[in-house]
């Protein structure tokens, strides 16, 4: 099975903090003032995915 | 570099927090990682009146208009009104949280905080698991700052908590997420907020509208995360602008923002050199979702029990438990019942809640609060809100004790 791993879009990002304060795992933080998920943390639940309210996440292999 | 206490955050809690600290002679470093205060916003606007009596601002350069009342319109449109004929003058404000959040940085540094844009902190600074401080990020460049006392303001996607071992984590069942547009050349001739509640239209949210003046508002949503899907707090906001506020399409586009919203039960907010305010500390409203008036409150407890703190020199866990056992008596009552009223809501439908409205749609409030509303439901529905009534009456205990 392939593993995904959530991705942030930088230039869509609005900077809200949603994705960072559900991660269960602390993968995701701000870098350059936008969320970053470190991938090699990330267990691709998707939580942060379909919390951002503009669509800025997504899930990728 | 050595102060008493850094506050990570200069948001209204980091900024209240610092000001009372440093009022109280303890030495104060406020840090933003932001190049300015108060951008980007990150906000629905609008707050309770109540927040005149504190005397924390001395301005009114932050208020954009005040509010006639609320209406809350049903998923069938049916409205309830809260006008300040009836809630005895006081209702809410419509603000600038840019205006705001400087003017609230800018009384810090005048109560003798000192202030450091562009710093992100990155680490705390331990000694075996002792604070000590925390890493900095200015410019590139990495170094150390020692404090007796890190405030952890650092807003709804807090790290300090987590490092400190605190569990911050939200729940998605605990967060609203939000977008909201501004516009302005709206012709929309009303000073109510409006607020829309739905299913369909915002599940486990609504949808606001907040008259800035001069045609000017915000129009905003926030759902439930679990709710949630990629992008669609957005999308469900456009699709109402589009069927139900025609007059806001012809309006011109000023700002999209998004948000998140902590609805959760506060968490631990103590542990030995380490206090968390403001929505950090889970310190929003979790019906309303406002957090202003609670981090303003629980800024100022903060920033009072440090300055004692550091006059006794006493760093320790239980000494800085009075923050907690402050904020409690100042608010936490309130906070958990309205996280409980927000769980027995969430298993509203819409058919209850088109019939909750109706029964109210002609009742007179005796104030422009949620307290009062839930009392009026109360009353209304004493079986169908069994669960809510002993949370109305623990409350209502309480305002007896204070007066």
């Amino acid at each position: 099975m392939v593993k995904h791993k959530a991705k942030v879009d930088e230039r869509e990002c609005l900077s809200c903090g949603g994705c960072i304060s559900v991660c269960p795992v602390d993968a995701v933080f701000m870098k350059n003032l936008r969320a970053f998920v470190d991938q090699s943390l990330c267990i691709g639940c998707s939580i942060c995915v379909n919390t951002c309210p503009i669509g800025a996440i997504s899930l990728e292999e | 570099m050595r102060y008493d206490v850094i506050v990570v955050g200069a948001g209204p809690a980091g900024s209240v927090t610092a000001r009372f600290a440093a009022k109280r002679g303890a030495k104060v470093l406020l840090l933003e990682r932001r190049a300015e205060i108060g951008i980007p916003v990150l906000c629905g606007e609008g707050v309770s009146q109540r927040i005149d009596k504190w005397n924390i601002l001395e301005s009114k350069n932050w208020i954009a208009n005040k509010l006639d009342g609320a209406k809350i319109f049903s998923p069938d449109g049916t409205k309830v009104t809260l006008s300040k004929e009836m809630a005895g003058n006081e209702t809410g404000y419509v603000i600038y949280r840019d205006v705001f959040d400087k003017e609230l940085a800018h009384l810090a540094g005048k109560a003798g905080a000192e202030v450091m844009l562009r710093s992100e902190v990155i680490g705390l600074v331990k000694e075996g698991d002792k604070i000590k401080g925390v890493k900095v990020r200015r410019m590139k460049e990495d170094f150390e700052i020692e404090a007796d006392i890190v405030v952890g303001a650092d807003g709804v996607e807090s790290k300090i908590g987590r490092w400190a071992g605190i569990d911050t984590t939200v729940k998605p069942n605990d967060l609203e997420t939000c977008v909201q547009y501004t516009f302005s050349n709206v012709d929309y001739p009303t000073d109510y907020g409006e607020f829309y509640l739905g299913k369909k239209i915002a599940p486990g949210g609504y949808i606001w509208v907040f008259p800035k003046g001069d045609g000017v508002f915000n129009v905003g949503i926030g759902i439930l995360a679990n709710f949630s899907k990629p992008g669609l707090a957005l999308k469900l906001l456009n699709a109402f602008i589009e069927k139900k506020l025609p007059d806001f399409k012809k309006g011109i586009p000023l700002r999209l923002l998004a948000g998140a919203v902590p609805v959760a039960k506060p968490v631990e907010t103590v542990r030995d050199n380490l206090l968390l305010v403001g929505d950090a500390a889970r310190h929003a409203d979790p019906i309303t979702g406002g957090g202003i008036t609670t981090s303003l409150e629980g800024g100022r407890i903060a920033g009072e029990v440090i300055g004692d703190a550091v006059e006794k020199q006493r760093f320790d866990r239980e000494r800085l438990a009075e923050y907690e056992k402050r904020w409690k008596e100042a608010f936490g009552q309130k906070l958990l019942r309205n996280y409980m009223v927000k769980e027995i809501m969430l298993d509203f439908d819409d058919k209850t809640l088109n019939m909750l409205a109706d029964s109210l749609k002609d009742y007179s409030f005796e104030e422009f609060s949620t307290l009062s509303l839930l009392k009026a439901l109360v009353l209304k529905h004493p079986t169908l809100l069994m669960k809510l009534k002993p949370l109305i009456k623990l409350s209502e205990k309480k305002m007896e004790k204070k007066i």
